[in-house]
Formats: C-alpha cells, structure tokens, sequence
C-alpha cells in the first residue's frame, strides 16, 4: 500500500508511477533479502522459538514503517526448490529448467520503502539485518538496496 | 495462485542494454508495457517493477551498534535483479507461458533474447503487517 491514502495506483503502474501522478517527492528503495539453497536449509532447522522471535521483530519493525508512513510493500516468496528457469523456444512456448548453481543466489523476500533519503533506506536496511536469529543474535544477513526504477523497464 | 516472474541480470552483461539502439530500447520496451496491458486486462497482473541499475546497489549489515555498513563491491559473477512482475494464475503452466513471453522480449535488432525468467511461488503466508 502507498503512503499516499486513498488513491491506489493502477496495476500496471509502477510503484513509483503511481507516487508521482499523485505528487509524491519521496524516493522508493526496495530492499532485498537473498540466500543460497544451503542458507535456506539452514533457516528451516531452527528451532520454532527462534523462527518465532525473528517473525516477531520482523512484524515489529514493519508496524513502525507503517506508523512513519514509509512502508509501501513486502513479500516473502517459496525456497528455491520451487523455483524453475523458463525460457521460451522458437514457438514461444515455455521451456523450464529446476537446475542451478549451488553458488546461486535466490531471492527470498523483499520490503519497498519511501523514504527521503538513500541514508534512511541504509539504516532500514540495518535494522533487517539486525533482526534475531538463531539463539536470538543478529543473523547480520546482507541486504541488498536498490532504487526502484522511475518507470518500468525505463532505466536511466 | 501468486508467481513472482523475475528478470536477472549481470553487472557488465554483454546484452547490457544501455549499449543497444534507441529504437532497439524502445522497441523492448514497448514490448514489456504491451504485456503488462494484456496482464492487466485479463486480471493476472498484481505488481511490475523496474530496479535502477546495478551500479547504483548497496549491500548493507549493521555495525555493532546497529549503524549500516554499505559495500558496493559485488563478485563479477553476481546476479542482479533487474525487475520483476507477481501475478495471479489459475496454474503453474499459465506462469510458465507468461515467463515465456518475457522470455521472447526483443534485444538488438528485434531479435528475441529468450532470457531466462525465475518463476517462484509467493508465499501464501508472507510475514505481513497487518
């Protein structure tokens, strides 16, 4: 959801589109949270307490980009076993491939913010990497932050 | 069923496509919004997103008193996200015909780029807000 109320953007609008048709100045970063195949094994064997306590930080810092109006969206997608490779062939037709690299790095989720400043999307990105792991320490996970792109497919 | 469909790209890919032709760019381009639309009117679009470009990434970590610590030095062979689409389909076939289409996008000369597109699954139960 946009910190501009009422008014959605459409679908097929970018996020950042859709910011500025209705006069937004602030600037969308999306932070991304990626890890190996054997990392995510890793996060399936902790213990429900921890995966509990990381859920509960996760949801507490979420409330408060939302209380601050810089939340915009997040998503957690499946582990990479269910992830295919689809190409299409000379038909158009999808040809798909579940084979990668051991050192491939999937994306495991994602959180959008608008924030005035890359800074302030940095020490969001902090705060996520920060959030409790395994016997509650910080997992100190990379966060990879990018700017969202002013239109879609329109890089410049 | 929900499906993020994901473009990845190399730092100093050779399909780099601030290199290609203006009317090469725009043709890809126009391509994408095109299925963007026909997504939108059959109802399977959810979101689209465009990334900048790599060379505008951060990787962050906290410091031990919680500050970030940003690096912008990546391994030469490090996939980046360059944008990606969700949408919502009655089948994991339908997902795959739509990657495909991606897939087929044109690059230089019109020529299609049959790049690979990850399909992945959205979690049904992702740690939401509210």
């Amino acid at each position: 959801m946009s910190r501009n109320g009422g008014e959605l953007r459409l679908a097929y609008e970018s996020a950042e589109t859709g910011a500025r048709r209705k006069g937004a100045k602030n600037m969308k970063y999306i932070l991304l949270m990626s890890g190996s195949k054997a990392g995510v094994d890793g996060y399936r064997a902790w213990s429900k307490k921890d995966i509990d306590g990381h859920m509960s930080a996760l949801k507490s810092l979420v409330k408060e980009l939302s209380e601050s109006g810089e939340f915009v969206a997040d998503q957690g997608l499946t582990g990479p076993d269910e992830a295919q490779i689809v190409r299409g062939d000379k038909n158009g037709m999808p040809i798909t491939d579940g084979i990668f690299p051991e050192s491939k790095e999937f994306l495991l989720g994602y959180w959008i913010v608008d924030v005035t400043t890359p800074e302030r999307a940095y020490i969001i990105a902090a705060r996520l990497s920060t959030l409790p792991g395994q016997g509650g320490g910080p997992t100190n996970m990379p966060i990879e932050v990018r700017q969202l792109a002013s239109h879609p497919l329109k890089w410049s | 069923m929900k499906y993020i469909l994901m473009m990845n790209t190399m730092k100093a890919g050779k399909e780099g496509i601030t290199a290609w032709a203006k009317q090469d760019i725009e043709a890809h381009i126009a391509y994408m919004l095109d299925l963007n639309q026909d997504l939108n009117t059959s109802g399977e679009l959810v979101s689209a997103e465009g990334l900048t470009f790599p060379d505008q990434a951060k990787l962050v970590r906290a410091a031990k008193d919680g500050t970030p610590i940003t690096d912008g030095v990546f391994p030469e062979s490090k996939e980046f996200l360059a944008g990606y689409r969700i949408i919502d389909v009655a089948t994991p076939e339908r997902a795959y015909a739509i990657a495909a289409r991606a897939s087929a996008a044109p690059g230089p000369a019109g020529v299609p780029l049959n790049m690979g597109i990850e399909v992945r699954p959205i979690m049904s139960l992702p740690p939401k807000s509210s």
